[in-house]
């Protein structure tokens, strides 16, 4: 089963420094080198503040995903516990955008251009810092413990708690 | 390469984190910074911590650092032109010197830094106003913040600081948050706010909008902007009413009680209720709540003392601690926490127009004479001197040239983007005949400079940092200074020198052993042993190990007034000077954005935090004041006082009242303090940040708009000195 990051929304204080630390992660090291202006920030969770609720919006890493089976050119993919993007593949039709019904994957311009010389977009989303970092970057730097990774034996794991709470006060008069 | 790590204390907020940074000694480059175990950060850090060290790259993106003295040789209006150090201090000194021959000691104003120096500078700039020039002008930034809250506590409880550690709110039981937003100003004690409630504590948040911290309350009282005193007034008058004082705390630790009580009988709920436009039974609420603990905690910001009421809602604060009893034990207490790093610093150096370091009055013989000896003057003044927020008043309408200030020295700080009535600030500017600014970035007040001094930043250079909650912390250098630069303790001593007070220390430990040997609240913090602790919280009187210092004051109900009793205070409600009217009819509000700080000179030079936020920033407006207008989040839109008007951008959130508009200060194109009101409390003389008559309009030509928005920001840029061309997008 894919893992996926999970927000505590009374936990969260909206400082968005895990918006900050996915874009530095994912530029890597020399992030502090590059010229202030030649860079896209796109961070890959999205801060959501209602009247009621404050919480980054992440990738699920469903388990059916909705953006792959709607992927036309078959850029999107399941490996490794997750739900990944291929930008080469990407021809930037927006059908997972559309698809995803938690507005976790948008389309960004890569900072390159295309032949006719129009910025080239692609689909970017959540990949718990594959490759980049040895946990999700966000995860790490959250200073409330607000968001964490959950795999799969963290998931089964709560279930046995809970079956066992339920049991426990079904028995309890 | 040279691979070393450092730990020091991050540079921004009160909350004091500790960093650890690894540096390529070598190449003169950071290579990693993360948070580490601190005494008030565990092992956390926010967006600042993380990201916010990057301006110490000088990447300039607002605006650049300084690198060489510079001066204008040919007098006003002539060019900045770079020149020797030597050449800088003697040009410094000529022209102070031939301002006090001519006017007097008191006709010259010293602001000092509550950012990057650290204490050691600031003890020595205070130093050299009142021994050297022969002036108490000196003042710093916490007159536009907390001043209130150390006018308004030391009147009561007799120390004008935290009275409890950050580390203890996570442990209160009942937390009344008032004026105070942690999520914004200080992430790392928003995290103990949230612990405190998942530990079970009822929280309390008065606040007109819907914070982060409102929206985790158990009773969230969104009253009207200003009404700060009826509600804390109308809490006491619940307390009282319902027998739930604390009478044997009241008998044995305080005084002037009776007076304190017949104001607030004034004060029933049902009479308060429509004033703060809250429901009298919430107030009530709130009050039971807060007497029902004897681990109750008050916490407050700027909401509170940005107001011509501050000090008097601080008195009412304190007040409403000691009529529950709530002073003297762990997890209990008063709560005004500090902005900026070390703004409580600034204050414990006597960076302040009425005291000496130690909090020691300026107007006592036998402390001036301690002093006097001390610092080898024959005498030193006894007036009380003036507050930064009046030098408008005394340049631009005071009429008898012999009581104007005529000469300036501004140290680390930025009054022509944060103080208010911004066009009233740069008339003043323009008129004093000499300003000095000595920073480490070019900024808006460098413009009007005579004489500008290139400072070392935090990170190259070593020092002590006093945390929010009365915390003595160490600095240490990270990187080597890059250009013709100096410590801001060997400027001022050069300065000093030149002006016939000569002033060397060998290291800023020097300075300290100075400063503690004359301040006995501090005389036990020295640096061995806040290197050995990692932090020493004053009062610490003895150099011995055995004393650690004071975690939370006010001991078994002994306070720190004179004869050991908390004095009762309070006031009458009055509402705030510019109310909303037919022209203006939005209150406008003054608020933070999390990832920038103070005049943004910092931060707006750090890549990550500047993509997360950029020019012109944000008026929040309610959904209802959106559509009276036709406007909606993104749009571009003009806001307009009074005093002046600037382009922001508007965001539309059911998080605040209809009628009251917020900006966040940090911005420099949609700048509010063009806009704010330059009314000062009486007593603390902290400007109302918090309230004033605006209306916002909708820009019909957005294309023109956001063209502007660009052309006003490279003009910024360009006047700023960086010299990359700014791309219309």
């Amino acid at each position: 089963m894919n893992s996926f990051v999970r927000t505590n929304p009374r936990r969260c204080i909206g400082c968005r420094t895990c918006l900050i630390s996915c874009v530095v992660a994912h530029l890597g090291k020399g992030f502090f080198d590059l010229e202030p202006d030649s860079y896209n920030f796109t961070p890959r969770l999205f801060m959501v503040k209602t009247t009621s609720v404050t919480a980054p919006i992440h990738c699920r890493n469903c388990e059916n995903p909705a953006c792959k089976a709607a992927c036309v050119p078959n850029a999107i993919s399941m490996a490794d516990g997750r739900v990944i993007v291929d930008p080469k593949r990407c021809i930037g039709c927006k059908s997972c955008v559309s698809a995803c019904p938690f507005g976790a994957i948008e389309l960004v311009e890569t900072g390159q251009l295309q032949f006719d010389g129009t910025p080239s977009r692609v689909a970017l989303k959540c990949d718990l810092c594959s490759g980049v970092a040895d946990s999700p970057s966000c995860v790490k730097v959250c200073l409330t413990d607000a968001l964490e990774l959950v795999t799969e034996d963290d998931l089964q794991a709560e279930l046995v708690d809970k079956r066992r709470t339920a049991v426990m006060s079904s028995l309890t008069p | 390469m040279t691979v070393r790590q450092t730990q020091t204390t991050c540079c921004y907020c009160g909350a004091g984190c500790q960093l650890l940074f690894t540096t390529d000694d070598e190449a003169n480059k950071i290579l990693d910074v993360h948070p580490v175990r601190g005494r008030t950060n565990d092992d956390k850090a926010c967006l600042k911590g993380w990201y916010g060290w990057d301006f110490l790259n000088d990447p300039q993106i607002l605006t650049k650092r300084l690198r060489a003295p510079m001066i204008r040789r040919g007098g006003k209006g002539a060019p900045l032109e770079t020149v020797s150090w030597k050449e800088a201090i003697d040009f410094v000194a000529k022209n102070l010197l031939k301002v006090r021959d001519k006017w007097g000691p008191d006709s010259i104003m010293g602001a000092a830094s509550a950012r990057g120096p650290g204490n050691e500078p600031n003890y020595l700039m205070q130093k050299f106003m009142r021994a050297c020039v022969g002036t108490n002008n000196i003042d710093h930034c916490a007159r536009i913040c907390h001043a209130a809250s150390v006018a308004g506590s030391r009147q009561t409880i007799g120390e004008g600081a935290m009275s409890l550690s950050i580390p203890e709110i996570e442990d209160a039981e009942v937390i009344f948050n008032i004026g105070y937003n942690a999520a914004a100003s200080h992430p790392v004690v928003a995290r103990r706010i949230v612990k405190a409630s998942e530990k079970g504590a009822f929280i309390i948040c008065a606040d007109p909008r819907i914070t982060e911290t409102a929206r985790i309350s158990n009773l969230h009282l969104p009253l009207k902007g200003g009404t700060n005193l009826a509600l804390t007034n109308s809490m006491a008058n619940v307390i009282i009413s319902e027998g739930l004082e604390d009478k044997s705390f009241i008998q044995e630790h305080t005084k002037d009680y009776e007076a304190y009580r017949e104001i607030v009988l004034d004060y029933p709920p049902e009479k308060v209720g429509p004033i703060c436009g809250l429901d009298p039974a919430d107030i009530r609420t709130a009050a039971r709540r807060y007497a029902s603990s004897k681990h109750s905690v008050i916490l407050w910001g700027m909401g509170v003392t940005q107001f011509s009421q501050g000090v008097e809602v601080v008195k009412s604060l304190c007040s409403l601690a000691m009529l529950t009893g709530n002073f003297g034990r762990p997890s209990t207490g008063t709560g005004p926490v500090r902005g900026q790093n070390n703004v409580q610093g600034t204050c414990d150096m006597g960076v302040l127009p009425d005291v000496y370091p130690g909090y020691q009055a300026v107007t006592d013989p036998q402390i001036r004479a301690k002093f006097a000896k001390a610092w080898n003057v024959p005498s030193l003044p006894s007036e009380v001197g003036l507050q930064l927020t009046r030098v408008p008043e005394r340049v631009v309408h005071e009429k008898d040239p012999a009581k104007k200030i005529h000469a300036y020295y501004i140290f680390g700080e930025d009054p022509a983007q944060s103080d208010p009535d911004l066009a009233e600030l740069r008339e003043a500017l323009a008129a004093i005949d000499f300003v000095v600014v000595q920073d480490i970035f070019f900024n808006k007040t460098a413009m009007f400079a005579d004489a500008i001094l290139p400072a070392t930043s935090w990170g190259e250079h070593e020092g002590v940092y006093t945390s929010s909650d009365r915390g003595f912390q160490r600095i240490r250098k990270v990187l080597e200074p890059v250009g013709d630069i100096k410590d801001d303790s060997d400027i001022i001593c050069l300065i000093s020198t030149a002006m016939g007070y000569p002033m060397k220390y060998k290291n800023s430990e020097e300075i300290w052993n100075e400063m503690i040997a004359l301040s006995p609240k501090f005389t036990g913090a020295t640096y061995e042993k806040i290197e050995r602790q990692g932090s020493v919280q004053w009062p610490c009187y003895d150099p011995d190990p055995s004393d650690k210092g004071t975690m939370y004051l006010h001991k078994g109900g002994q306070f720190a007034t004179a004869d050991g009793r908390g004095i009762f205070k309070t006031s009458h409600y009055h509402p705030p000077t510019e109310v909303e009217n037919e022209q203006f009819p939005l209150t406008l509000c003054t608020v933070r954005e999390v990832g920038h700080y103070s005049a943004r000179t910092m931060t707006g030079n750090c890549r990550a935090l500047r993509n997360l936020e950029d020019e012109p920033g944000w008026v929040e407006m309610s959904p209802a004041d959106c559509k009276a207008i036709g406007v909606a989040t993104g749009d571009l839109v003009r806001v307009t006082s009074k005093r002046g008007s600037v382009i922001t951008r508007c965001l539309e959130t059911g998080r605040v009242r209809p009628g009251a508009v917020y900006m966040t200060y940090q911005w420099w194109v949609g700048a509010c303090n063009e806009l704010t009101i330059s009314s000062l409390d009486p007593t603390s003389r902290t400007p109302e940040y918090k309230y004033c008559a605006a209306k916002v309009e909708k820009i019909a030509d957005q294309a023109w708009a956001e063209n502007e928005v660009v052309k006003i920001y490279a003009d910024i840029k360009s006047a700023m000195g960086i010299a990359r061309e700014v791309e219309s997008r």
